[in-house]
C-alpha cells in the first residue's frame, strides 16, 4: 500500500507540473483531492490493513494529501498571476487622451485681490465694514472735511443723483459712518472695501472701481504707526522685498497726509516703462484722520488719533498679475477671468 | 503749474542739478509730472541776418537767401514766403540738429546748393499754440535788434527747463514762481529774494482823484484795488517776457496783457486791465449781478448772469465778470490810451460755481478757487506798474485806490512740540521746529510750554495744529520718520455675517463651473424695454444720474438680468462655446422718487447659462444647456445655504420663459426666479441661443446658511429599496406624483427618487410613463419583503385613484 500511495504521488505530481492552465489544475484537484479520487479509495481501503500499520499510512496518505494540495495551490496561484498579468497587459488606455471632467469656474480678478486684502487686515484685526453706495452729500463730503465749494471736490468727478444724493466717489464715508455708530472715543480698526464711483471714463479711468479704504483710532497713534501698518500689509500683499515710500500730498480728511509707493513690482526698483523710469508705484493715499473729521463724528481730537488710508483694488490687481489695461476688468471676457485662479 | 526753472533761478539760488531738485520738492509734497527740457536737441542753429534775398531762378516759390550767421556768409534756400531783406531769423547751417532729430546736409534745390535751412518756430520745438498769430506761419522771424551769431537757445529761451508740478488743491501759494521758490529755498536752505515792486509815479496827478472803487458784496470781494497808468504804447512784450509765458504754457498776447499774466504766475495774483476811458464815471463798482443781467464777455460772448456770480460793473452797467472774465467793451485794444490795473481777491466757492456755471476755466479762476493771498494786492499792481514803465509802455499816477472793507487778520495757532512729535511719532526736538517754520516765513513766538506761531497771509491751508504737524513732518521728510506698529490689544478681525455667506455662495458657484463677471451698477434704461417689462413694472422705478457719461450709465440697476445677459452676448459673440456666469451684486430700489431717503440696495445673487454643457471631448456628450442644469445650481445652493423648505412655483417674470420659469419662495416670499430666458429678450440682446437665468436675494438665505448642522446617527440596518412605474396623464408633475407616493408609502418610506419620465409608443398619448424609485428604512429592524410588498402595493393603489394610474412593471 505504501507502494501504490508512493505511486500516486509521483504520478499526481507529475500532472500537476505538467497543467498548463487554471482549468486542468481544478481538474486535477477534483481528480486527486475530491471525494471520489484515487486517494480517498485508497485510504477507504485501509479497514483491510493491520491495525498497527494503520496509523503509519494514514500519516503518509495525509502527507501526500497536502504535498498535493500544496502543489495544486501554488501552481493555481502562478497562473492566476500569468492570467491578471495577461488581463493587464491587454487594458491599457491611452493615457493622453483628454480626462473626463467638470468644468472649472474662476472667481474675478478684482474678487481675489479684494479676498487677499481683507484676510490680511483681518489678520491685524481690523473689521471688515460695508456701507451704501449711494451716499448723501453729508457723509461723501461735508464730514470728511470737504464742505460745499471746496476746491478738492474737484479731486473726484462726482454721480449726482439729487443736490444731496450721489454716487460715493470714495469708501471714505464708511469711516464716517463707523465712528457715529460707536460709542465716541471707543477705538476703531476696520476696512470697508467696496464700489466706487467717478464721472472719468476712458483708458485708463472706470467710472465704477473698488476701493478698500482702512481707519484706526486709539489713543496715541502717530504717522509711524500707519507707517509700519502699510509697510506689513504692503509687503504681504507684494512679498517682503518690496520697498515703501512716504510722499507728502494732499487729502481733506487727513493731516498729514501722504501718498504711499511702492518699489516696482515689475522692474524692482531699477526704472521700466510701469513705473515710468522711476522705480516706484504710487499705490495707495494715507494720512492721520483730520481732528475736524474726529469731532464731527463724535471723537474728541484731545484724546484719540488714528490713521486713515484707501486703496485701489484694480490698480493692486493689475500690478500683482501684471494686467495693463482697465477696461478688461469690466469687459467681462471670459478668456480673461479664466487666467485667474 | 508750470514753472520756469529759469524764472524760479532769478529769485532763488538752485546750486543742486535738476533731477535732485525734482527728488526734493517731491518729497516735500511737490508733486512733479513730467520735467521738460526745452530746446532738447538743438545743436549748433544760430541767428543769422539776411543780407541778400532773390528768387530762385528755376521756381516760383523757392527764395535764395544769403545768410550772415556770424561766422561768414552762406547761401540758403527756402520755400518759406514771409522772409524780407534784412530780417533776423535762426538759421540751421550744415552739421547742426533740429528737435526732430534731423542733422543739416547740404541740399541741391533745382540745381542750386543750400548749406543749410531757415527755421520756423515749430521746427524749434515751440508749440504754435504759444506764438503770436503773425509768428505761426513761416520762418520765425525775430526782433530787428536781436543780434547775429547768437545761439538761438539763448535767444529763444530753450535753454530753460520746465518743470510740471501737480499741485494739490490745498496749496494755492504754490500757484506762483514766487511760491514755488519759497519752498524751494526752505528745502535747499538757500534764501528768497523777491521782484522789484518800485513803481516811479511820474504821470502827475493822484490816483485818489481819478477813480472811484466800491465793493457792494463784501462777501464775495474782500479787496479790490486799482492802479492808473497813462499814456499806454500797446505792443509785443519784450522776448525775454514771451519766452517766460511761453515756458508756463500762457500765449504771448501784447505788452499790457501779458504784464497782468506775467505777475499772476509770478506772485499768484490774478489781474485785470480794463480801458480807463471806457469805464463810465472812471467808478468801478463790485455787486452781485442782477437776475438776467447780460454781459459780453472779452471772448464775444453774450453772458447771462445771475446773482450768484460777482460782477464788476461801471455805474451804468457790467464790464467783467469778477475773476473769470472781463468784459468786451472795456477791453485794452491797440487805441487805448490809459489804462484801470486791478487786483481783486474774490471768494473762491463764488467764482468756482461761476466759472462751472458759465463753462469758463482759466488760470485766474483756478487761483481764485484756491485762494488768492488779499495781502498780495498791492504788490501786483506795484509789480505789474514797475514792469509797464521799464518796458517804456506807459507812465503810472501816484498812488494806489482801493476797497478794502475788512482787513484780514493773521490766524495764531498755538501747539506744543509734544503734540507734533506724538501725531508724527518721531522726536524733533523744538529748535529744529522752530527753524524749519521761519524758513518757510511762519512767526514762531517760543512760549516755554508752546509755540505761538503766526500763520504767513499766503498760507490759508494752515488753520489748526494739524497742519503744523504736517509742515513739520514733510520738511523734516518723511522717509526719515521710523515705522511703527500700532500698539493695540490682540483681536481678530471679523466681517458681516452677509458677507460671508457671499464669500461662500462664490466658492459654490465656481465649483458649479460658473465663473464670476463684474458688471457696472449703471445701465441704460432701454434695457427695460428690452427686458419686457410692462409700463406700470416695478422695475422701472430706477434712480436716474443727473450727469451720466453715456446713455449706457444712465439709471441705476433695479434688475441684474440685462447686465448678465450682456456679458453673455459680449462672451458668445466671441467663439466661445459656453457661457456659464455669475456675479453677486447690488440692485439700487428706491422708496419715493425723486430720492428723499436712502435707497434699499439689495444684494443679488445672479447666474446665466448657456451654450454647450461641456466643452469639446471625446468622451463627453455635446448636448446643451437646458433647464434642469440651472435648477440643479438652484437646487444645489439652496442645500448648501442649508435651505430646505422652499417652494417653486410657475411664475411669470416678462424676460424668462412662461412655461420653463418658476420663482423661489422662502417662508411664503419671492426671493428670487430662475428659468429660461424669453425668447423675444434672448433676440434683443442679440443672443442666438436658449440662455438660462436666475436672480435669488442673498439676503433670505442667510440664517439658514450660517446654522450648524445637526448630526443624525447613521442607519443600523439595511435599507430596501423597489422601482416603481406608473401611466400618469401628462400635465401631472412630479411634484404632485412624489407627494401623493409620500402619502401612501407609509412610515418607513424614506426617500422617493424619480429615474425616468417617458412618452412615446408604449405610453397612450396624453399619458406618460414615470419611474420611482422608493427606499424603505427602518430604525430599529432591518424590514421584510412582506411588509415592502404591502407598502408598494398602496403606493400603486393610491396613484391609482389619484390619477387612474396603471402600473407599469
Amino acid at each position: 500500500m505504501k507502494e501504490e500511495l508512493r505511486a500516486l504521488k509521483e504520478k499526481a505530481l507529475s500532472e500537476v507540473e505538467k497543467a498548463d492552465s487554471l482549468e486542468s489544475l481544478k481538474e486535477l484537484r477534483v481528480k486527486y483531492l475530491g471525494r471520489k479520487g484515487p486517494m480517498t479509495e485508497i485510504l477507504r481501503g485501509m479497514g483491510k490493513l493491520p491495525p498497527d500499520e494503520r496509523p503509519q499510512i494514514g500519516q503518509i496518505a495525509n502527507e501526500i494529501k497536502s504535498i498535493l494540495e500544496a502543489e495544486i495551490n501554488k501552481k493555481t496561484a502562478l497562473w492566476e498571476q500569468k492570467a491578471l498579468e495577461d488581463k493587464l497587459a491587454n487594458e491599457k488606455v491611452d493615457i493622453s487622451l483628454t480626462g473626463r471632467k467638470h468644468r472649472e469656474g474662476h472667481l474675478h480678478p478684482v474678487t481675489l485681490t479684494l479676498r487677499e486684502i481683507k484676510k490680511i487686515f483681518m489678520r491685524m484685526g481690523f473689521d471688515v465694514m460695508e456701507g451704501p453706495e449711494i451716499e448723501n452729500d453729508y457723509y461723501n463730503f461735508e464730514a470728511l472735511n470737504l464742505p460745499q465749494d471746496h476746491p478738492a471736490r474737484d479731486m473726484q468727478d462726482t454721480f449726482y443723483i439729487t443736490q444731496e444724493f450721489l454716487l460715493r466717489t470714495q469708501t471714505s464715508p464708511v469711516q464716517v459712518r463707523t465712528m457715529q455708530s460707536r460709542e465716541p472715543n471707543s477705538p476703531v480698526r476696520v476696512i470697508a472695501p467696496g464700489t466706487v464711483y467717478r464721472c472719468d471714463y476712458d483708458a485708463t479711468h472706470s467710472p465704477m472701481f473698488h476701493q478698500v479704504e482702512g481707519l484706526l483710532v486709539d489713543k496715541n497713534i502717530s504717522l509711524a504707526d500707519l507707517k509700519g501698518t502699510l509697510e506689513m500689509f504692503l509687503r504681504e500683499m507684494f512679498g517682503s522685498s518690496v520697498k515703501i515710500r512716504l510722499r507728502p500730498s494732499y487729502f481733506p480728511f487727513t493731516e498729514p497726509s501722504a501718498e504711499v509707493d511702492i518699489s516696482c513690482v515689475i522692474c524692482g526698483g531699477k526704472g521700466c516703462r510701469v513705473c515710468k523710469n522711476s522705480g516706484w508705484l504710487e499705490i495707495l493715499g494715507s494720512g492721520m484722520v483730520h481732528p475736524n473729521v474726529l469731532s464731527m463724528s463724535g471723537y474728541n481730537p484731545e484724546i484719540m488719533s488714528g490713521f486713515a488710508f484707501g486703496l485701489g483694488v484694480e490698480r493692486i490687481a493689475m500690478l500683482k498679475y501684471g494686467i495693463d489695461d482697465l477696461r478688461l476688468f469690466f469687459e467681462n471676457d471670459l478668456r480673461f477671468i479664466r487666467q485667474f485662479k | 503749474m508750470l514753472a520756469s526753472l529759469d524764472w524760479l533761478k532769478q529769485y532763488v539760488d538752485i546750486n543742486i542739478s535738476v533731477d535732485e531738485l525734482v527728488e526734493k520738492i517731491t518729497g516735500i509734497g511737490l508733486e512733479v509730472e513730467t520735467v521738460t527740457y526745452l530746446g532738447e536737441g538743438i545743436e549748433g542753429v544760430v541767428t543769422g541776418k539776411v543780407t541778400d534775398i532773390y528768387r530762385h531762378p528755376d521756381s516760383d516759390h523757392l527764395w535764395v537767401c544769403m545768410m550772415d550767421y556770424g561766422q561768414g556768409i552762406v547761401q540758403i534756400l527756402t520755400g518759406a514766403q514771409n522772409v524780407h531783406q534784412n530780417d533776423i531769423v535762426p538759421v540751421a547751417v550744415v552739421g547742426s540738429c533740429l528737435p526732430n532729430g534731423m542733422k543739416l546736409k547740404k541740399a541741391k534745390m533745382r540745381g542750386l546748393d543750400s548749406f543749410g535751412m531757415l527755421c520756423s518756430a515749430e521746427e524749434l520745438g515751440i508749440d504754435s499754440k504759444l506764438l503770436l498769430p503773425e509768428q505761426r506761419n513761416g520762418i520765425f522771424i525775430l526782433p530787428s535788434n536781436t543780434p547775429i551769431g547768437m545761439d538761438i537757445k539763448d535767444v529763444l529761451g530753450l535753454n530753460d527747463v520746465v518743470i510740471d508740478i501737480d499741485l494739490t488743491a490745498n496749496r494755492a501759494d504754490c500757484f506762483s514762481i514766487i511760491g514755488l521758490a519759497r519752498e524751494i529755498a526752505a528745502v535747499t536752505g538757500s534764501r528768497l529774494k523777491m521782484p522789484d515792486f518800485e513803481v516811479k509815479e511820474t504821470a502827475g496827478g493822484n490816483a485818489a482823484d481819478m477813480a472811484v472803487i466800491k465793493i457792494d458784496a463784501a462777501d464775495l470781494c474782500s479787496r479790490f484795488g486799482v492802479r492808473i497808468l497813462k499814456d499806454i504804447r500797446i505792443s509785443p512784450s519784450p522776448e525775454w517776457m514771451q519766452r517766460r509765458l511761453r515756458a508756463c504754457g500762457i500765449r504771448p498776447i501784447s505788452n499790457v496783457v501779458d504784464v497782468t499774466n506775467y505777475v499772476m504766475l509770478e506772485l499768484g495774483q490774478p489781474m485785470h486791465a480794463y480801458d480807463y476811458d471806457k469805464v463810465s464815471g472812471h467808478t468801478i463798482i463790485v455787486r452781485r449781478a442782477a437776475e438776467g443781467e447780460k454781459l459780453i464777455t472779452l471772448d464775444g460772448q453774450e453772458r447771462i448772469l445771475n446773482t450768484s456770480m460777482i460782477t464788476i460793473a461801471d455805474p451804468e452797467h457790467a464790464i467783467g465778470l469778477g475773476g473769470v472774465m472781463g468784459g468786451l467793451e472795456t477791453e485794452v485794444t491797440d487805441n487805448t490810451v490809459n489804462v484801470l490795473l486791478e487786483a481783486a481777491t474774490f471768494n473762491g466757492a463764488s467764482i468756482r460755481r461761476t466759472s462751472r456755471a458759465l463753462g469758463l476755466r482759466s488760470e485766474a479762476s483756478g487761483r481764485f478757487e484756491r485762494g488768492v493771498d488779499t495781502v498780495l494786492n498791492h504788490n501786483a499792481l506795484n509789480r505789474a506798474a514797475n514792469l509797464l514803465e521799464n518796458m517804456g509802455s506807459c507812465t503810472t499816477v501816484a498812488g494806489i485806490v482801493e476797497a478794502y472793507p475788512k482787513k484780514i487778520e493773521l490766524p495764531l495757532i498755538k501747539i506744543t512740540t509734544k503734540q507734533i512729535n506724538d501725531r508724527i511719532g518721531i522726536e524733533i526736538s523744538k529748535e529744529e521746529m522752530i527753524k524749519t517754520l521761519t524758513d518757510l516765513d511762519f512767526k514762531v513766538e517760543d512760549e516755554g510750554s508752546a509755540l505761538v506761531i503766526t500763520v504767513p497771509s499766503w498760507r490759508n491751508d494752515i488753520t489748526c495744529g494739524a497742519d503744523i504737524s504736517e509742515e513739520i513732518a514733510r520738511m523734516h521728510g518723511l522717509e526719515h520718520i521710523k515705522s511703527h506698529l500700532p500698539v493695540l490689544s490682540l483681536t481678530q478681525g471679523y466681517q458681516a455675517v452677509i458677507e460671508d455667506v457671499k464669500d461662500d455662495i462664490q466658492d459654490y458657484m465656481i465649483g458649479e463651473g460658473m465663473s464670476e463677471v463684474m458688471t457696472y451698477s449703471f445701465i441704460n434704461p432701454q434695457y427695460f424695454d428690452m427686458l419686457r417689462l410692462p409700463k406700470d413694472d416695478k422695475r422701472r422705478r430706477c434712480i436716474d444720474l443727473l450727469n451720466p457719461i453715456t446713455d449706457d450709465f444712465k439709471v441705476m440697476r433695479t434688475t441684474m438680468a440685462a447686465s448678465l445677459l450682456n456679458a453673455a452676448a459680449y462672451n458668445l459673440a466671441r467663439q466661445q462655446s459656453s457661457v456659464e456666469i455669475f456675479e453677486i451684486g447690488r440692485v439700487y430700489l428706491p422708496d419715493a422718487l425723486p430720492l428723499k431717503e436712502f435707497p434699499e440696495e439689495r444684494s443679488v445673487l445672479c447666474a446665466l447659462m448657456g451654450g454647450k454643457r461641456n466643452d469639446l471631448n471625446w468622451c463627453e456628450c455635446r448636448d446643451s444647456f437646458d433647464f434642469y442644469d440651472m435648477k440643479g445650481i438652484v437646487e444645489g445652493l439652496l442645500s448648501r445655504m442649508q435651505m430646505n423648505s422652499y417652494e417653486l412655483k410657475l411664475c411669470t417674470v416678462p424676460y424668462l420663459h412662461p412655461g420653463k420659469s418658476c420663482s423661489i419662495l422662502i417662508d411664503g416670499e419671492i426671493a428670487g426666479w430662475f428659468g429660461e430666458v424669453h425668447p423675444q429678450v434672448q433676440e434683443s440682446f442679440g443672443l442666438n441661443q436658449e440662455v438660462y437665468l436666475l436672480e435669488i436675494d442673498i439676503k433670505p438665505l442667510i440664517s439658514t446658511a450660517v446654522a450648524v448642522p445637526h448630526y443624525h446617527h447613521l442607519p443600523k440596518y439595511p435599507s430596501m429599496s423597489r422601482d416603481i412605474s406608473v401611466v400618469v396623464p401628462a400635465e401631472v408633475t412630479n411634484a404632485e406624483l412624489e407627494h401623493v407616493i409620500r402619502e401612501h408609502g407609509g412610515k418607513y418610506l424614506m426617500d422617493v427618487r424619480i429615474f425616468d419620465v417617458y412618452t412615446g409608443k408604449q405610453v397612450a398619448s396624453g399619458c406618460k410613463s414615470m419611474a420611482f424609485n422608493l427606499t424603505y428604512q427602518a430604525d430599529d429592524r432591518t424590514l421584510t419583503d412582506t411588509e415592502v410588498d404591502a407598502s408598494i402595493k398602496e403606493v400603486i393603489a393610491g396613484v391609482g385613484e389619484e390619477y387612474k394610474a396603471m402600473l407599469r412593471a
